[in-house]
C-alpha cells in the first residue's frame, strides 16, 4: 500500500491524474494463447521461463530440439515488448509452446516483464487448465553462492500437492520444506495448488545470473527420472559453453527483470508465526 | 481463448498507480546508455559480471566461456575501476551464432568493472574455475568508530 512519504500533494494530484486516466478508458492489457496446430489433452506440460540461470529456458530447449518438438501455440499480449524473433527469416512470437501427443514444452526466448508476470502466466495457466495437463513441470535454478564449487548440482522438489511431494521423494528428490518462491514458479505452483491441478517445480542449484547449461541437464535428468521420458544430456553438456556465451544478452535482460520481481527474497530466512 | 478483461478496483488503480509511481522513481536514476555486448573493431565480447560486497571484501566474477585459463589478466585502472579481459580457445564468428547481418570474430573477452568501495588490490586472491573467474579483493579500511 501506499506508504506515508507518498502522501504529499503533488503525488495525490498525480494519481488523481492517473485513476482519472484510467477511469477514462485507458485500456487493459489483455494475453491469450493462440494455437497454430490442435493440441491434445492430458499431454505432461512442461515449462522453461527465464529466471535464475536461465535453467529452464535451457532445459526446454534442449527437449525441444532432442525430442524434436514443434511449434504449437504461442502467447500474444501487449504486456509483452514489441519484439519478433525472426528465424529462418519468419517472425515468432516470443512465448511459444512446442509438443507432441504426449508433451508441451512451454519456452520463453525473452525475459517476462515483472510488471505482466501475473497476467502472462495466469493466461498460460487458464489455457493449460483447459488441456487438463497429466502433470505440469516448470524447470528452474535455485541460486546458490558456492555455486562455482559444486560439480554436480542437486536438485530440490516442490508440489502442488501433498501426494506430489511424496512422489518427489520416492524418486530421491529432496523436498524444499520451507522458503520462498519468486517469479513465474511461484505462480505456477500457486495456481495448480488452487486448481487442483498436479504440478511440480525442479529446481537445480546454479549461478544467479550466469546460464547454467549442467544446471539444466541436472534439472532433465531429475524430469526423465519422474516422468520416464528419455532425455540425452550429452550434447546439452558438449554445448556448454556455446550456450552460455549465446545466452549472455537473454541472461542480463531476465536478470534486471528478476531485480523487479524482488528475486533475492528467495534468499531470506522464513518467518513463521 | 478468450481474451482476459476484469472489472478495475480502486485496489487495481492503487496497483497501477503504486507499479507506475515506482518506475518513475527507478527513471529517476538514469540507466546507463545500452550498447551491445561486443565490439566488432577491438573482437571483444563483454562477458557477464556481478560485484558481491561483504563486510571484509569484495567479490568480482565473470562468465568466461571458452576462456584460456592463463590468459586471463585483472587490471586495476584506478582506485574504482578493474578491467578483467581474456583470450578466448577459439574465435567465435557471428555466423555461428546464427548472424548474417554482422560481419566479424571475436577473440577477447574485455569488460569493466566499478568496485564501489576502495580495495587493496595488492592483496587480491583470484581462481578460475567451470569458467568462471572469481576476483577477491580484500576491503580497505580508515578508521574504526569506537563504541562507548
Amino acid at each position: 500500500m501506499l506508504s506515508h512519504r507518498d502522501h504529499n500533494p503533488l503525488n495525490i494530484i498525480f494519481f488523481t491524474f492517473l485513476v482519472e486516466g484510467k477511469l477514462k478508458g485507458t485500456p487493459l492489457k489483455t494475453a491469450k494463447v493462440i494455437e497454430r496446430e490442435p493440441v491434445s489433452s492430458g499431454a505432461i506440460m512442461v515449462h522453461g521461463l527465464p529466471d535464475v540461470g536461465l535453467v529452464g529456458v535451457i532445459a526446454a530447449s534442449h527437449l525441444i530440439a532432442e525430442l524434436n518438438m514443434v511449434e504449437m501455440a504461442y502467447l500474444d499480449s501487449d504486456a509483452l515488448p514489441p519484439v519478433a524473433v525472426l528465424h529462418e527469416g519468419l517472425p515468432h512470437a516470443p512465448m511459444r509452446i512446442f509438443g507432441d501427443t504426449n508433451l508441451l514444452a512451454t519456452i520463453s526466448e525473452m525475459p517476462i516483464p515483472a510488471n505482466g508476470v501475473q497476467l502472462l502466466m495466469n493466461t498460460l495457466l487458464d489455457w493449460g487448465l483447459s488441456k487438463s495437463p497429466k502433470l505440469t513441470v516448470s524447470i528452474g535454478g535455485m541460486p546458490v553462492q558456492n555455486r562455482q564449487d559444486i560439480d554436480a548440482p542437486k536438485v530440490f522438489g516442490v508440489a502442488s500437492h501433498a501426494n506430489l511431494l511424496e512422489l518427489l521423494e520416492k524418486k530421491g528428490i529432496t523436498v524444499l520444506r520451507e522458503g520462498y518462491m519468486v517469479g513465474p514458479q511461484a505462480i505456477i505452483l500457486r495456481y495448480c495448488a488452487e486448481k487442483n491441478m498436479p504440478a511440480i517445480a525442479l529446481l537445480a542449484q546454479s549461478f544467479y545470473n550466469y546460464p547454467d547449461p549442467e544446471a539444466a541437464a541436472a534439472a532433465l535428468k531429475e524430469f526423465s527420472n519422474i516422468t520416464g521420458i528419455k532425455v540425452d544430456v550429452t550434447k546439452l553438456l558438449e554445448k556448454g559453453e556455446e550456450i552460455r556465451l549465446r545466452a549472455r544478452d537473454v541472461m542480463k535482460r531476465t536478470q534486471q527483470e528478476l531485480t523487479k520481481m524482488k528475486k533475492t527474497q528467495e534468499y531470506d530466512l522464513p518467518l513463521y508465526v | 481463448m478468450a481474451e482476459k478483461r476484469k472489472r478495475r478496483s480502486i485496489f487495481d488503480l492503487i496497483r497501477e498507480y503504486e507499479e507506475e509511481l515506482e518506475e518513475l522513481r527507478q527513471g529517476l536514476v538514469l540507466p546507463p546508455l545500452e550498447h551491445p555486448s561486443w565490439n566488432i573493431r577491438e573482437c571483444t565480447l563483454e562477458p557477464l559480471c556481478s560485484i558481491f560486497v561483504s563486510s571484509k571484501e569484495v567479490i568480482v566474477t565473470a562468465d568466461l566461456p571458452y576462456a584460456k585459463p592463463d590468459s586471463v589478466k585483472i587490471e586495476p585502472i584506478n582506485n574504482e575501476r578493474l578491467e578483467i579481459t581474456a583470450e578466448m580457445k577459439r574465435k567465435v564468428r557471428f555466423e555461428e551464432l546464427g548472424i548474417i547481418h554482422h560481419e566479424g570474430e571475436f577473440s577477447t573477452f574485455s569488460c569493466q568493472v566499478n568496485i564501489p568501495v576502495p580495495f587493496d588490490v595488492e592483496h587480491m586472491k583470484t581462481r578460475f574455475k567451470h569458467g568462471v573467474l572469481e576476483v577477491r579483493l580484500p576491503r580497505k579500511r580508515g578508521y574504526r568508530i569506537p563504541v562507548e
